[in-house]
């Protein structure tokens, strides 16, 4: 595929067989450009005794983590022995250089909680201002206000001065920090050490997974619903799910049960029960045999079906 | 995907921060952020991140009031429909995670206020016998401390705080001359859960325990003060340890299944979803018979056992109807005849209880939120957890649900406090609160099945039909009730409601 002006290599964590993605951007980047919303886990910092809206790190499932591998846009690390071998080495070159970025990030935020002090300290004052001039407005004539609130800010940015000037220099201590990613201390490169693929490029979840990926569908896990995947036409901020997936083998036997259950299920919650697998490629004339360009990429046709409850 | 033209522009934004970094605050902060790095930082500082010291104002800033809502605005559409409106609704909630999720957690206030976190994860390796000594310990003395998983903490905290009410454990019967003596270890669910939450700075020691806490110090100063001057301590402070970041406090604190001084990642979340709730939770012990022991059957009770009669089994002629011609004056002995499948009974204290099968055991206990609870001193708890894996597992056998629910103490429903026990007694003597007892059965326990950090909670109880859903005392009381004259109605019957419990078949035989 053709690599985008700024092309991000997305780092899939994995810790304990799990996926995680830890940097923000990563995150924004591939739910935009590469359809994959997944699920924020973390508790947000902010405002940690909420359910609703969850933080980082974001869990991937092993299809999407082996889509954006496919894809050459993500590369899976494994965190444990990378952190493991950079902090405890003898060489301590990336551990200063951490420390150093640690350190610059501590100023800033020491600037910055400075600043909003002198800003809500400042909005304080420009209250009270405003409160004391209508106060003085309704109390007599204009003649002898107008010269009053003049004395009046004279007199308050007097100390908003000399408050500001002294706080310049941040020295004594500095905020800790705890910064979200360690992308300051491991190598941004993939490491050399090739890890196995999250999920076998020819597993059927990941084949129909990647068909409805291209498609522009997004998944989210299909717990909620009852199946393998709940499946969206876009992203999940703005619609609703449309079908709840399962995948098959292409030979697999479905039970009959299984459609009913979940066609019922689906229908029952307004979804349509989707399922498909990919035919098996036949060895060599599978082009002339597709004519289809769905199956562009390698194996044959995806078929996807979706089953409604007739309810009769 | 159908959105990308318009996405476009908003993604350079974050590269450009002076101009829409900021968009959230007011104009007037805007322009005094701006201005301000100036004053605090050299030439060089500016000249090695430009962009990034002035997006950072964006970063450590606390929004006040977020919420779902600052991220979904609105009603969600059925599907695409390619109008400027969607995309940039999209846009909003899009941008709005971005600038939410971009918060650097910071610790705010003096250094002496900042919890912090050392990992030791091997210091504990070996405590291993006597922490079953201190387990059996807890079966006979009930004033013992709780099972304490000495072994799988990991992090000692420095100093204490308030997080150390309800986590952490120090581990008591160390001698005087040990490091770190009398501080809290904490699990590690715990430490990353505090982590997570901006609580705690955790950091990767460079010096061993024995020299950030050499012993004879009292627990509340903080680490290394017997190692270095207080001069400069910013430097000294480097030299004791790295602060670790999120990713490093994953990487290190979730492991495998069985891991020491580690948790999965879906008891993790299980752990952390609970404890946003506002439940207490703690690590359920491992197995052992005090659950049993703790009521035992007292010489008293047997003895009443011995004398209550038990009803005789009832003797079928070799062919004939089931009820005998006769008169009946209730329909007690009739639905007693009819009654010719054995009905599960609920044991209270069965004498070789099953082992549970992995993951269909208990790995938490959870309180709800209460005041008067501590770490150290708690009732039973309100709720008994095993964690699943929807992925990996598939729906319990009757074989697993027993074991499992076996794990749990007996428990059968209390009614709501009235004001007339008398009454109550009765009450519940005429078969009242009949579903509400067969719903909340003789055990209980919630399963919580994770797939891929998305949490169901689901309940299994033990109900038991042939105890508490036995609907013919109804019908006798109503022949009581017609025979003094007033009009019985007819009340009762109803769906055989009993979800998932094991006896939900075998309870038939009421009819």
């Amino acid at each position: 595929m053709t690599a985008p002006v700024a092309q991000r290599r997305v780092r899939i964590s994995r810790v304990a067989g799990r996926f995680l993605v830890f940097d923000i951007d990563d995150v924004v980047y591939i739910r935009r450009h590469h359809g994959i919303c997944a699920v924020l886990t973390g508790t947000m910092p902010q405002n940690p005794t909420q359910n609703l809206f969850l933080g980082l790190p974001v869990e991937l499932q092993a299809e999407e983590a082996q889509l954006l591998v496919d894809k050459g846009v993500g590369y899976v690390a494994d965190e444990l022995s990378e952190h493991l071998s950079l902090l405890t080495s003898a060489d301590d070159t990336a551990r200063k250089a951490y420390l150093q970025h640690l350190k610059q990030l501590r100023r800033n935020a020491q600037l910055a909680f400075e600043e909003e002090k002198a800003n809500i300290q400042a909005k304080h004052q420009a209250k009270r201002k405003v409160a004391a001039k209508p106060a003085k407005a309704a109390e007599g004539e204009p003649s002898s206000s107008s010269t009053k609130p003049a004395t009046d800010s004279e007199s308050t940015s007097l100390p908003d001065t000399t408050c500001v000037v002294p706080k310049s220099p941040p020295k004594e201590s500095l905020p800790a920090i705890t910064p979200t990613t360690s992308s300051a201390l491991i190598s941004v490169t993939p490491s050399a050490a090739a890890t196995e693929p999250p999920v076998p490029s020819s597993s059927p979840s990941y084949l129909l997974y990647r068909f409805l990926n291209s498609r522009g569908y997004y998944f989210t896990p299909g717990l909620r619903f009852g199946g393998d995947w709940s499946v969206y036409p876009g992203d999940p901020f703005r619609y609703h799910a449309h079908y709840l997936a399962n995948y098959y083998g292409w030979n697999e036997e479905i039970p009959m049960l299984d459609l009913v259950t979940s066609g019922r299920l689906g229908t029952a919650v307004k979804k349509g029960f989707l399922f498909g697998a990919q035919k098996p490629s036949p060895a060599g004339g599978e082009v002339s045999d597709t004519p289809k360009q769905d199956s562009a990429n390698q194996g044959g046709e995806v078929r996807v079906f979706c089953i409604e409850w007739a309810g009769m | 995907m159908p959105l990308d033209d318009d996405d476009n522009p908003a993604l350079v934004a974050p590269l450009a921060p002076s101009s829409s970094g900021s968009g959230a605050g007011g104009s007037s902060v805007d322009a005094a952020a701006q201005g301000s790095p100036d004053e605090g930082l050299t030439a060089e500082d500016l000249l090695e991140d430009e962009g990034a010291a002035s997006q950072d104002f964006r970063l450590f800033r606390k929004q006040p009031g977020v919420s779902a809502q600052t991220i979904r605005k609105g009603e969600k559409d059925f599907e695409s429909h390619g109008t400027r409106a969607q995309a940039d609704a999209l846009e909003q909630s899009r941008a709005a995670m971005h600038e939410v999720l971009s918060y650097t957690r910071v610790h705010a206030g003096s250094q002496k206020n900042v919890l912090r976190g050392w990992y030791f994860p091997d210091w504990w390796r070996d405590y291993e016998e006597v922490v079953e000594e201190a387990g059996d310990g807890e079966v006979e003395g009930k004033e013992k401390r709780p099972y304490g998983h000495i072994r799988d903490r990991v992090v000692v905290l420095e100093g204490s705080s308030v997080a150390s009410k309800n986590l952490g454990r120090a581990v008591t019967g160390q001698a005087k001359d040990r490091p770190a003596r009398g501080r809290d270890w904490l699990l590690p669910e715990e430490a990353l859960y505090l982590v997570e939450r901006g609580s705690m700075d955790l950091w990767w020691p460079l010096k061993s325990l024995e020299e950030l806490f050499p012993p004879g110090t009292p627990p509340e100063t903080p680490a290394g003060k017997g190692l270095v001057g207080e001069d400069d301590e910013e430097i000294d402070e480097y030299e004791l340890g790295i602060p670790l970041s999120l990713q490093a406090a994953y990487a290190l604190l979730i492991g495998n299944e069985g891991d020491r001084g580690k948790i999965s990642l879906q008891k993790f979340q299980v752990y952390s979803n609970l404890k946003r709730c506002g439940y207490n939770v703690l690590r359920a012990p491992p197995r052992s018979k005090s659950l049993f022991s703790t009521q035992p059957t007292s010489l008293w009770q047997w003895f009443t056992n011995l004398l209550t009669p038990s009803p005789k089994p009832v003797v079928y002629p070799p062919y004939g109807p089931l009820i005998l011609p006769g008169l009946y004056r209730s329909y007690a002995p009739i639905y007693r005849r009819i009654a010719l499948l054995p009905r599960h009974k609920p044991d209270p204290n069965p004498t070789f209880p099953p082992v549970p099968i992995e993951p269909f055991a208990v790995h938490f206990h959870v309180w709800k939120a209460s005041q008067k609870w501590t770490k150290l001193r708690h009732p039973p708890p309100d709720f008994y957890l095993a964690v699943v894996d929807a992925q990996e597992s598939a729906p319990p056998t009757l074989r697993e649900v027993d074991a499992l629910l076996l794990s749990t103490p007996y428990s059968p429903y209390i009614p709501p406090q009235n004001n007339n026990p008398q009454k109550q007694q009765q009450m519940l003597q005429q078969g009242r609160y009949l579903y509400a007892r067969l719903k909340h059965g003789r055990r209980h326990v919630l399963v919580a099945v994770v797939d891929h950090g998305v949490i169901n909670y689901m309940r299994f109880a033990e109900a038991a039909f042939g105890e508490d859903g036995v609907l013919w005392t109804r019908f006798d009381e109503n022949v009581a009730a017609a025979a003094a004259g007033k009009a019985g109605g007819k009340k009762g019957g109803g769906r055989n409601n009993g979800r998932g419990g094991k006896s939900g078949g075998k309870g038939r035989g009421r009819r």
